[in-house]
């Protein structure tokens, strides 16, 4: 990237002219509260907190001028490390931003600011009766505008689909300090979905600084069920089954048997079984229909119900009310499409066992197109979970027998695109200083 | 509202067409064959309606989308006006044709026409024992001219069904003319048509019943002799509808097997035979259906002179109609008219067999045809037809 | 006529090693057939025998991607432009070839490949006909569940290059909510397959960035489509509401319920009142109806004869009484009160303000009619059961009373009977077009009588809602015009269309919902999207750097019309 280190000593003045006094800082205690440590001798690095878009819009028309790098930094879902130690450039963040600046409950529609985290969003809509939808806690974590800037799997749920498809407009700043407002509709067909530019595009080609989003009301109701099933390949089939036949569950979850003895506790699982779990949610009718499907699915493959207060254990882990017995985060996340599901864990248990380990597995993030499997390696001798250094040593050879069974691996960037992303960027940031370092080809 | 057939009915369907947001276009098999977006129903109308208006001059090229039609009447179950595209484009030929603009693969058609015709009828009487040759019985039957020519054995097997089915003696119509005429209306010669059907209506006129094999005379011989205002005192019946209407006297042994039905054009949309060759089939074998089948048949190709006209175009559409029987695994084909018989068989993929219903029926039945229908030469003795380039053929 | 200088001969010559001689075309013919689309404004020259303003110069057809792929590179290096070109069905001038090239004809490219049980994804070609791959999909026990008007014309390729929506679009989506990913050659000649089944890229969706691109970025030769089991069990029922606004309200709580009826659509005040006199159409559909060829009249010839123009003076000269003939179908007429029919006949389309000043009074009091609605239900038995259940009781809550199955029979029976409407009143003399648009609930009612009133300043208006969501809905405008000559048509045409979309982008709403850009609303572009224009530029730049891909529409560079 062409932006040069800025040494203009007057940009924190010209920061503060933009944000106000008080809300733009290089002093390294800051930025270490952000998560950056700033290099000792240069601190060239600039951390601001602007009020609005047009604030933004200005700090990247300054940026523009200077040529510095304008980084968002997010709330914790992303650890701010991706940006490692300290790099010479305007950091922005966000928190200031944090409005709700319009609720539609005709429509239920909710526009609001980028800086809002998703969690705090929940904690206004739940009053009123509405919520977001029935999107994974983890990811709830995070600002509006990270949730919204990085793409990956699981910020989805099978009965309200992916986050940026909630999404109906979206106001950004674009690298030159232009701000755009795409137009809200609930769909349109007036060329492609311009929002869905910026969605995914980590902050690159554009600054998110609000957005108008799809919510939903409360369900009227909430089922939790528990099935034991032969093995993991059933549970999986079962899934596929009941999606087959209309099923929209709120969440479901598949545990392998240590995963489901680690998690759910020994009563839950015999030898080589596994665990389907499943929350369904809607008008109450519905909810209950789609938990019968699930059964009927889980009978058909061979399952059984089990007490319901394994699905309650795992609904109360699910929204952090219980810690995680496996607290430990996987090894490796792997996605794939339901026909290659069981394969892929054939794959990956195969490879495991050549090279000595044992695994655990769960499967999660279940949409319409596949679901993840989470994957932690463990020590046959210990039972315990590798250590770091084994797991990196071990990790490729497994996944490398999963992408061959089909698997997708998490992160990567599709590279016959990346000339287009690249020729994209450049035309709408000339100068190359929208978080240059997000997106490159293969970054993780 | 005027009749279609007048003026003004078939200036409106001109004018409908030219406005239609091409409705019927799916149906189209000579435009889903070709892809071409000028053959589909809507634009050969507009092509004609610009034509007769004047706004485009006729000439060969600019009136060449009126040959990309089999007449089929596919368009027509899309059409919720009942316009007849294949009919009103074909009286677009006619039009061409006396304007000295008709197609140029057609300029001495009723030559070759009436040489042809009069080839098959002489090639009749080599494959039909002479005492089964004649044009004065009641009932009597008329192969086709695509029969003769390229299945003449399967005359035999038709007529050891009849034998079975009826105590008429039927008769091999000798006439010395093997086609109804259908081809001339097709090739845009209805004043060849007009003398060439008086023709043969008088020589049949005999007979109460004449069983006709070909598809397009069915249709030809009941309602368009008619409309020439030419008398046919004659019931003309199908082979399947004749064998239907006798359905205890027509061979029953299921063997098990089972075959696709292949409809017809002329006969299913034009004529309306749609159960009958079930009925039949029935009996010897479990029927199954393509995915369109009945009024919704898909033409074989065969029709309204394309073969001559666009001979690859009538050819990937026999191949497209049997694609899916292919995909299935294959299978046998049965269909109930000479020409489409003839298109499918040499557009077969492998392991697609195509049989006329007669020959079909006759030999499940264990091929034992009464003993005076069997001439000189065995039935089945010829090979059959080979693979040979369609231009070769006049079928229509 | 804009011609600007390329070189057919060149060009064909260069793509000739790629597709043969039989896959090019320069005939007169096919150059006139390429040179349109569905776009209303153009049948009015059509009707009129004015030649339309622009050629393409080759239609080609590829067979396969590599082939495409080729010819974009062709045209490239020879600075030619390509219309990738569907079923031709597009009602904005899509597929006209402003700048002449080549019009790249997809349908060769059909095949529809085999679908994994566990994935619901088919992966299938972008020239399939619409009905064509719902039969095969049918037969293999799926269904697309994408029932656009237009279906035994369009294509796959058509439908994800315009948004397109289908009749059941509240449970299956649009078409961009059901795609998983595309296979484009892009502007640059590259091969690329989007998203896909990938989910795990990062970086922005490209399948939703390139779909809805209507041709500007590149040819899309396939598409993976999710699909769906085909239902076991479908219910469908008539309801009424006593005025539009109750009738949007019950289709709100239905979507913000949770509920996903398949058929959703309300009809206004004058379309309730259209659709009751027309009897939703006038025919049995395809299939039930008994199939015979028409015999002529004995003596009549066995061909009929070409007519001259002389035999197109009666109906021409008829025209009011064909209008109304039109809107009235003769044997319902006497239904009629007799005031209404006066005002029917009364009412011309040359004086469409007093029309519809009069048709929505007379139709919601007079007859009393109030909106209809029809709803319909599909899917696996357990769930739709419960699903109708519960939606009929939201209806019911809603002020809606229960008209049976009979209207929704009825609907399903006639459901494309309205595409075959353009023929008559073009034929009359009339034009007829649509207009789509969309907002979200709270602005919709707003939208609804802004855009009503700046069409009906123009022509005779009437409006449905068929595409609902749990954030808002879309209002599809159907609307007939008249003036004495082309001239004066094509000023009222443009004139309505302008007041129209100014309307739609003022009450907040989108000026297209599922048609799409084409020429007509290119102008109307950088209203509908401001300063994010920019990122539409960018994103045309980079895939397709020569503006070699359908140029002059989407608002990207100067069209040739208007
Ligand atoms: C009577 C009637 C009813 C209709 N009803 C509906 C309806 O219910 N719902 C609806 O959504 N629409 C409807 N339409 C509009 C139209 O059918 C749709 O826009 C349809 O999606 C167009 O498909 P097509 O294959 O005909 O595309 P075309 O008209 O051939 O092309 C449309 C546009 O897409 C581009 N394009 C086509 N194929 C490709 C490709 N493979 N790659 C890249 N670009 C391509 C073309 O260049 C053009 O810009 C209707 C139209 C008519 C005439
Ligand atoms: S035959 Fe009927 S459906 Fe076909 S183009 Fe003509 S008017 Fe349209
Ligand atoms: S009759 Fe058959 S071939 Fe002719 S236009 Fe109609 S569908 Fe096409």
């Amino acid at each position: 990237m062409t932006a040069r280190v800025a040494r203009a000593p007057n940009l924190g003045e010209e920061l503060e002219a933009i944000v106000g006094h008080g809300h733009a800082t290089d002093r390294p205690a800051h930025l270490a509260e952000v998560g950056i440590r700033a290099a000792a001798s240069e601190p060239a690095t600039w951390l601001v907190r602007p009020g609005s878009g047009a604030e933004i819009a200005e700090i990247v028309r300054l940026a523009n001028r200077r040529h510095i790098p304008v980084s968002p930094v997010g709330a914790a879902a992303r650890p701010p490390a991706a940006l490692g130690a300290a790099e010479a450039g305007i950091l922005v963040d966000l928190r200031r931003m944090s409005h709700v600046l319009h609720l539609d409950e005709t429509s239920l529609v909710v526009h609001v600011q980028a800086g809002l985290s998703a969690h705090a969003l929940e904690h206004i809509l739940a009053p009123r009766g509405l919520s977001l939808g029935d999107f994974p806690p983890a990811i709830l974590a995070s600002t509006v505008g990270g949730m919204l800037s990085v793409r990956t799997p699981g910020k989805s749920s099978p009965r309200h689909g992916f986050i940026e498809e909630a999404v109906l407009g979206i106001s950004a700043v674009l690298g030159d300090g232009r701000s755009i407002h795409t137009r809200v509709a609930p769909r349109r067909a007036t060329g492609p979905d311009l929002a869905r530019a910026l969605c995914g595009s980590e902050g690159t080609l554009g600054f998110i600084t609000s957005a108008v989003l799809r919510i939903h009301r409360r369900p009227e109701a909430r089922f939790l069920s528990a099935h034991h099933l032969p093995d993991f390949e059933a549970a999986l089939s079962a899934v596929h089954l009941a999606m087959r036949e209309d099923a929209a569950p709120a969440a479901l979850r598949v545990y392998d048997e240590r995963q489901a003895r680690a998690g759910l506790g020994d009563g839950a699982v015999r030898p080589g079984g596994a665990v389907l779990l499943a929350a369904t949610a809607g008008p109450t009718d519905l909810a209950a229909c789609d938990r019968d499907l699930i059964a009927s699915s889980a009978s058909a493959l061979g399952g059984t119900p089990i007490a319901e207060s394994f699905a309650e254990t795992w609904w109360r882990q699910r929204t952090g009310r219980e810690d995680s017995p496996s607290a430990a985060l996987p090894s490796l996340q792997v996605s794939a499409r339901p026909s290659r599901q069981a394969a892929v864990h054939r794959a990956l248990r195969a490879a495991a066992a050549e090279a000595g380990i044992e695994v655990c597995v769960y499967a999660s993030r279940f949409d319409p197109y596949g679901a993840v499997l989470f994957v932690t390696l463990i020590d046959p001798s210990t039972g315990e979970a590798l250590g770091a250094q084994a797991e990196d040593a071990a990790r490729g050879a497994i996944e490398r027998a999963a992408e061959q069974a089909g698997a997708a691996l998490l992160g990567a960037v599709p590279p016959a695109l990346t000339p287009y992303f690249e020729d994209m960027r450049r035309r709408l940031d000339p100068a190359g200083i929208m978080n240059p370092r997000a997106l490159a080809s293969g970054s993780e | 509202m005027s009749s279609p057939f007048s003026p003004e009915g078939v200036a409106k369907q001109l004018d409908y067409c030219t406005y239609c947001p091409k409705m019927c276009r799916l149906a189209c098999p000579v435009s889903n064959a070709s892809a071409r977006e000028t053959l589909i129903p809507q634009a050969k109308m507009d092509t004609l309606n610009q034509l007769r208006r004047g706004r485009v001059p006729w000439s060969e090229p600019a009136a060449e989308p009126l040959w990309g039609c089999t007449g089929c009447r596919h368009c027509t179950v899309y059409c919720e006006h009942d316009n007849e595209p294949g009919l009103v484009l074909f009286s677009g030929r006619a039009e061409a044709t006396s304007r000295g603009v008709g197609h140029p693969r057609l300029t001495d058609y009723p030559a070759r026409f009436r040489n042809r015709d009069e080839r098959l009828a002489e090639r009749v009487r080599e494959h039909v024992p002479r005492d089964r040759l004649g044009a004065d019985t009641t009932v009597t039957f008329f192969p086709g001219c695509d029969a003769i020519d390229k299945a003449p054995e399967g005359i035999s097997k038709a007529l050891s069904l009849f034998d079975a089915a009826t105590d008429d003696r039927v008769q091999v119509a000798d006439i010395g003319r093997a086609c109804a005429g259908y081809p001339l209306l097709a090739a845009g010669y209805p004043d060849m048509f007009r003398w060439h059907a008086a023709k043969v209506a008088g020589d049949l006129k005999r007979a109460r019943t004449a069983i006709v094999g070909c598809s397009a005379c069915v249709y030809t011989m009941r309602t368009q002799y008619a409309a020439e205002g030419i008398n046919v005192s004659t019931e003309v019946l199908s082979v399947p509808e004749f064998l239907a209407d006798r359905i205890s006297r027509t061979p029953k042994r299921n063997r098990g097997e089972s075959v696709y039905y292949h409809d017809p054009c002329y006969l299913s949309r034009y004529a309306g035979v749609v159960e009958a060759p079930r009925r039949v089939l029935a009996q010897i074998a479990d029927v199954r259906e393509f995915s369109w089948s009945g009024v919704d048949t898909v033409c074989c190709g065969g029709g309204g002179m394309l073969p001559k006209t666009m001979p690859e175009t009538a050819d990937a559409m026999a191949a497209q109609r049997l694609r899916e029987i292919a995909q299935r695994g294959g299978g046998t084909v049965v269909t109930s008219c000479g020409t489409c018989s003839y298109m499918l068989a040499r557009n077969a993929p492998r392991g697609v067999e195509v049989t006329d219903l007669h020959a079909y029926v006759a030999d499940a039945a264990g091929a034992q045809p009464s003993p005076d229908a069997t001439g000189d030469r065995a039935p089945g003795a010829e090979p059959s037809a080979p693979k040979r380039p369609s231009s070769t053929s006049d079928a229509p | 006529m804009t011609r600007p200088a390329i070189d057919s001969d060149r060009l064909a010559r260069a793509l000739r090693p790629i597709v043969g001689d039989d896959r090019i075309s320069a005939k007169e013919t096919d150059l006139t057939t390429y040179s349109r689309d569905m776009w209303p404004r153009l049948l009015i020259s059509i009707r009129e025998g004015t030649p339309l303003p622009h050629r393409a110069h080759l239609v080609v057809w590829p067979e396969t991607v590599g082939e495409v792929a080729e010819i974009v590179r062709v045209a490239r290096s020879q600075g030619v432009p390509i219309i990738p070109y569907g079923g031709g069905s597009g009602v904005c001038g899509g597929t006209v070839p402003v700048k002449g090239g080549i019009a790249l004809d997809l349908k060769r490219m059909s095949a529809v490949a085999k679908i994994d049980r566990d994935d619901l994804i088919c992966d299938v070609q972008a020239g399939a006909n619409g009905e064509h791959f719902e039969r095969e999909l049918a037969t293999r026990g799926y269904t697309f569940g994408h029932f656009p008007s237009s279906i035994y014309v369009s294509t796959v390729g058509g439908w994800v290059a315009t948004r397109a929506a289908g009749q059941m679009s509240s449970k299956y989506g649009k078409v961009e909510d059901r795609i998983a990913g595309v296979t484009m050659v892009t502007g640059r000649g590259d091969i690329i397959d989007t998203d896909g089944l990938a989910r795990s890229h990062r970086g922005p969706s490209w399948t939703q960035l390139l779909v809805g691109s209507e041709g500007t970025l590149g040819v899309i030769t396939s598409a993976r489509l999710r699909v769906s089991p085909a239902p076991e069990l479908r219910v469908l029922r008539g309801y009424s509401f006593p005025d539009l606004i109750g009738g949007i309200e019950a289709l709100r709580r239905i979507m913000q319920r949770g509920l996903r009826p398949a058929v959703l659509r309300l009809y206004d005040e004058f379309d309730t009142l259209m659709n009751a006199l027309s009897g939703g159409g006038d025919r049995a559909p395809a299939d039930i109806r008994h199939h015979h060829a028409p015999s002529p009249p004995a003596g009549a010839g066995a061909l009929p004869r070409v007519p001259t123009q002389s035999a197109d003076v009666e109906e021409r000269s008829g025209l009011l009484g064909q209008i109304v003939g039109q809107l009235v179908p003769k044997d319902r007429r006497r239904g009629l009160t007799q005031s209404l029919r006066r005002e029917l006949v009364a009412a011309t389309l040359s004086r469409p303000r007093l029309f519809n000043n009069v048709a929505g009074p007379v139709a919601s009091r007079g007859l009393r009619r109030g909106c209809r609605m029809i709803v319909g239900l599909e899917g696996s038995r357990v769930r739709t059961e419960t699903e109708a259940r519960l939606t009929f009781g939201e209806l019911e809550r809603a002020g809606g009373v229960d008209l049976g199955e009979e209207p929704g029979r009825r609907w399903l029976e006639h459901r494309y009977s309205v595409s075959y409407k353009m023929s008559p009143a073009f034929r009359a003399g009339a034009f007829v077009d649509t207009m789509e648009v969309a907002s979200t609930w709270e602005r919709l009612v707003d939208l609804y009588r802004s855009v009503r009133a700046a069409i009906a300043k123009h022509a005779l208006v009437m409006a449905h809602l068929s595409h609902a969501y749990p954030e808002g809905c879309s209002i599809y405008f159907t609307f007939a015009g008249y003036a004495d000559n082309q001239k004066h048509a094509e000023k009222l045409y443009d004139e309505l269309w302008r007041s129209g979309m100014e309307a739609a982008t003022r009450a907040g709403g989108t000026i297209s919902h599922h048609h799409g850009v084409g020429l007509l609303k290119s102008l109307h572009m950088r209203e509908e999207h401001r300063e994010s224009m920019a990122i539409l530029e960018a994103l045309k730049a980079s895939m397709d750097p020569d503006d070699i891909m359908n140029p002059g529409k989407l608002g990207l560079s100067a069209g040739g019309l208007s």
